[in-house]
């Protein structure tokens, strides 16, 4: 939509003002103030790099030290935010952030949470995200299933707060994300052939497990909208797409959730879709994985399995082929 | 309209246009830094696109010289086969450089082996290298004009590998290669379609003028 300009009565003569552009008196009284607190302001900005400049509001998080990933470099703020697998805004890693920033609204934003659960709820995304109680910061390796990765400190909480919240009941197994749809405004979810909106699941004590998490910002910041706002699933120890953006819908479900990548191609992307450096795609292989933000001749590190989370989430397949079940 | 035969005509201008398009995608981004959060892939996607682009147009150009003979525009573009199919085959090694490079050397090519997409890649780039090698009049004297034409035929297997290698490379990337595939395909089809009537209305012609003297008894 087009800002509406400020009009005057009188168009031919230049000099004229209307009164809407007029500097309000109380304003013009304090601009001696504005200039020392912009200035001050400034004058700091320019001390900082230049992509911290200018953003939204802090969110109140505090770092969570045993996610804190010793030795690991974070992916910059700048890369997070410019290299985004999310096809419903381009198929291309730098469409997104132009893509999802011309229009689309991503607050108010309900949420609903359904399904075999004692606590259904359909509520505003602020207000749930107050619910679930404090925000804390958490350090993720991020593996995409294309052989890349980040490394990116995520704000949120434990996806079990929800679970606890939602009481699914005895007969609920898996979990099914819901993402979005939208065709008015996302013109990609009228043309593209995609099975949208974007779905994802996993089994309850994944969701349960102390990884599983569910992101409303990062460094910091809310959600961008590249990024998923204003809430999304992070669950690091699977392939990126697992981590459903742009949540609408949590549902308790009793039978394994049809999800989209695995429609789509499910001799290519399983139910399960852990990181595992032994069993590759069937078009390229998964054994390492290009690190973003890394030079030229730095070629390719070596993959781990469960991204490197194998501790925490090994128990959970243990009887399980994992060649079968990819 | 002469004017821009003239220059479409021109080898120069052609040549300029062809190494162009590398400098417009290739090294201006890259020394402006626009090529984004992962400059090494966005660089070898590029250059396996212009190359595969390349090959595209000078395989639309036999068909469009025989569906529109004599077209003085078709036939300006017609003295830059040459340069354009090399062009697709050093674009090509370009793109294998930098795959080679975007796994960490020798090793990780050894390990990048180990898929399908990379050995139709290999494949069609293989071919492109050879054809280029034999594009000069040396090459064609020495195959002969015939033979040199047939191995010359080979672009068009070439073409498939290489729109097969591109359209699995990676997670939904499909799209491209229908854009490339299809026009070909249809270019082709209209070309068959219309030496075949023209070669059927020529023995139409033959044979009824046979008629006349070879009525049996």
């Amino acid at each position: 939509m087009e800002r509406e300009k400020p009009r005057s009565n009188c168009a031919h003569r230049s000099w004229v003002l209307a009164d809407s552009v007029v500097t309000p008196e109380a304003y013009y009284l304090r601009r001696r103030e504005f200039l020392r607190v912009f200035g001050l302001g400034l004058a700091a900005s320019a001390l900082l790099p230049p992509t911290i400049r200018a953003e939204p509001a802090a969110l109140n998080d505090s770092l969570n030290p045993a996610f804190k990933l010793d030795g690991v470099k974070l992916t910059t703020e700048d890369l997070v935010t410019s290299y985004n697998n999310f096809y419903e805004w381009g198929l291309a890693k730098d469409e997104p952030k132009d893509q999802a920033n011309r229009g689309w609204k991503t607050r108010p934003w309900s949420i609903e949470i359904g399904g075999l659960c004692a606590g259904p709820r359909k509520i505003d995304v602020d207000e749930f995200i107050e619910l679930l109680g404090p925000i804390e910061r958490r350090n993720y390796r991020h593996r995409c299933v294309e052989a890349w990765s980040m490394v990116i400190p995520w704000d949120g909480f434990p996806l079990a707060k929800l679970v606890d919240l939602a009481q699914p009941k005895p007969e609920a197994k898996y979990i099914k994300f819901t993402s979005f749809f939208d065709p008015g405004n996302c013109p990609a979810q009228r043309s593209n052939g995609f099975p949208w909106p974007y779905t994802e699941g996993l089994t309850l004590p994944e969701a349960m497990n102390e990884l599983a998490f569910v992101a409303v910002g990062l460094y910091g910041k809310p959600l961008r909208n590249q990024n998923g706002a204003p809430i999304r699933l992070v669950v690091p120890w699977k392939y990126g797409f697992k981590s459903t953006k742009s949540l609408v819908k949590i549902d308790f479900v009793a039978e394994q959730p049809r999800t989209l990548w695995n429609q789509l191609a499910p001799n290519e992307y399983g139910f399960y879709a852990n990181v595992n450096p032994n069993v590759d795609h069937p078009r390229w292989s998964q054994r390492s994985e290009r690190v973003i933000g890394a030079g030229f001749f730095s070629g390719k590190q070596p993959t781990l399995m469960f991204n490197g989370y194998e501790k925490q989430v090994a128990h959970l397949y243990a009887s399980m082929d994992l060649r079968k079940n990819f | 309209m002469n004017f821009l035969i003239k220059i479409l005509a021109n080898k120069l201008f052609a040549l300029l246009l062809l190494i162009g398009v590398g400098v417009w995608l290739l090294v201006i981004p890259a020394f402006t830094g626009s090529l984004g959060a992962n400059p090494l892939e966005k660089l070898l996607h590029q250059s396996g696109e212009i190359a595969i682009w390349t090959l595209g147009a000078v395989l639309a150009l036999s068909p469009l010289r025989v569906l529109l003979p004599r077209t003085r525009i078709v036939n300006a573009v017609n003295r830059h086969r040459r340069a354009i199919g090399v062009s697709a085959c050093v674009y090509g090694l370009l793109h294998f450089g930098l795959h080679v490079l975007y796994e960490g050397g020798l090793d990780g090519l050894a390990r990048s082996l180990s898929k399908p997409f990379i050995w139709f890649g290999i494949a069609g780039l293989s071919i492109l290298v050879a054809l280029a090698l034999t594009s000069n009049n040396w090459s064609i004297r020495a195959l002969g004009g015939k033979n040199w034409k047939l191995l010359h035929r080979l672009a068009y297997a070439a073409a498939a590998l290489l729109i097969y290698h591109q359209s699995i490379a990676g997670k939904g990337h499909w799209h491209i290669a229908r854009w490339l595939l299809f026009p070909l395909l249809t270019l082709q089809v209209a070309r068959i379609t219309k030496i075949l009537l023209t070669r059927s209305a020529r023995a139409g012609r033959m044979m009824s003028g046979f008629g006349v003297i070879a009525t049996p008894p």
